[in-house]
């Protein structure tokens, strides 16, 4: 893994939590942290990713107090299933991660769905067509401008 | 775009075997019980995420301090004539109580928190509180704001404390009209959205008759809230059961999402009824004049 990648899913974790637990922005910051993990676990592979994945949940549960575990499941196999799309495409063209990080973002969210308690959750119809695909286009353009970002910096260099 | 793998044969396996392991973990992370999935949010909010509950709870203090001093003054203002007037209240209650040979009231004791909450998924209906057992907070102890309930205690530490509030599932509380005609029990009912979210009171008489606007109080029924304390108003009926009970929408005092201070009532608080140890009369031998 280069030291630029780390540094950047580094920069996306600690905004991630500056924006949520910090400022408890909520829904109005956009998911940084399932950008990292799909963007380190192409490099980590599939064992890796999931690790990342699972610690990285057990952040995201710390104040979860009905469906602890949720967050976890859906990262770890998010991070596991990231790391094999390296198998299938290389590369890192803003069209493909824009695609990878909004369907990422969507299964996070179906997968989190499917292990929480249903009298906590949301209708799934609501979950998968309206919400999650807006927060996954929302977490993709500020992924996309991380990257970016990034990319600007190590051409200048 | 054709991918290309990295690894071959053995070691692609192992990896793909660890994956499964974790992924295995994960599952069991879900199904722990109660006790070991408080300890792994505990080492969590006490590790990783120390510093940033921390500028989240630095903030939430400034945002207070920068208050209007006028509204704070007014606020201030408008609570002496009420003590004034309590004052010699009091003393009538406890001429009267003891007339009656009725116990005292235990004394109200709160101690003043900062509320912090986290944006992350699945922390809805959560806050932390800055004060824990060297605060004299115990599991299931009100949290109440200037305007009523907000929520309650639900697990303490050294440092801080967890609780959660009235839009959470398990949250239920005794109610009653400040004038005791109806009682009943006040639950949360989710809506279509997090902010459809109310409440709703349930197991009133099926003749009572409460109309928008009429407000609820704690009744002080089951120990842990104590009496008095506001939760909301009626906002209309919600259903009736076959001439046994009526259910009424609640509209909150308190919206979560806004409180950055609160009281907690630590210590049994007033006007708990436990036992309904107050309706218990041993009359006194009273000379007469």
């Amino acid at each position: 893994m280069r030291l630029r990648l780390i540094l950047l899913c580094t920069t996306l974790i600690v905004t991630h939590l500056v924006l949520h637990v910090a400022l408890e922005l909520g829904p109005v910051a956009p998911d940084l942290v399932v950008v990292a993990l799909l963007l380190a676990s192409r490099s980590l592979g599939s064992s890796g990713g999931a690790v990342l994945g699972f610690v990285l949940g057990l952040v995201e549960d710390a104040f979860a107090t009905i469906s602890f575990g949720a967050n976890v499941f859906a990262l770890t196999v998010v991070g596991a299933l990231g790391a094999r799309t390296r198998d299938f495409f290389v590369g890192d063209s803003i069209p493909f991660l824009a695609v990878f990080f909004t369907l990422g973002k969507w299964s996070r969210d179906l997968l989190a769905w499917t292990a929480s308690d249903p009298a906590a959750r949301l209708p799934l119809g609501d979950l998968a067509l309206v919400e999650s695909p807006l927060l996954g286009l929302y977490a993709a353009a500020a992924g996309l401008v991380f990257r970016v970002l990034f990319a600007r910096r190590r051409g200048n260099r | 775009m054709a991918g290309q793998p990295r690894h071959t044969g053995e070691r692609r396996k192992t990896d793909l075997l660890l994956a499964v392991g974790v992924i295995l973990g994960s599952l069991i992370v879900l199904n722990l019980p109660p006790g070991p999935q408080r300890a792994m949010r505990h080492f969590m909010r006490e590790t990783v995420l120390s510093p940033f509950i921390g500028i989240n709870g630095a903030i939430a203090r400034t945002r207070e301090r920068a208050l209007d001093f006028d509204l704070l003054r007014t606020q201030m203002d408008s609570l002496v004539a009420p003590v004034a007037a309590q004052r010699t209240l009091a003393e009538e209650n406890r001429q009267l109580r003891n007339l009656l040979g009725l116990k005292d009231r235990p004394s109200h004791r709160v101690t003043a928190v900062t509320v912090i909450r986290a944006g992350t998924p699945g922390s809805e209906s959560t806050f932390q509180l800055d004060a824990g057992l060297d605060g004299g907070i115990s599991p299931f102890n009100a949290v109440v704001t200037e305007s009523g309930l907000l929520g309650q205690v639900q697990e303490v530490f050294s440092r801080y404390s967890m609780g959660y509030d009235w839009s959470h599932r398990d949250f239920r509380v005794s109610a009653m009209t400040p004038d005791g005609r109806a009682h009943g029990l006040v639950e949360a009912v989710r809506g279509g959205f997090r902010e459809q979210d109310r409440l709703v009171l349930r197991g009133t008489a099926y003749l009572s008759d409460l109309g928008p606007g009429d407000e609820l109080v704690t009744s002080g029924r089951g120990g842990t809230f104590p009496r008095g304390i506001r939760i909301g108003w009626i906002s209309g009926p919600a259903e009736a059961s076959a001439g046994w009970s009526r259910s009424y929408y609640v509209e909150p005092a308190v919206h979560p999402g806004a409180v950055t201070h609160a009281l907690v009532h630590v210590g049994g608080g007033a006007g708990v009824t436990v036992a309904a140890e107050d309706s218990v009369f041993r009359p006194r031998q009273v000379d007469p004049p």
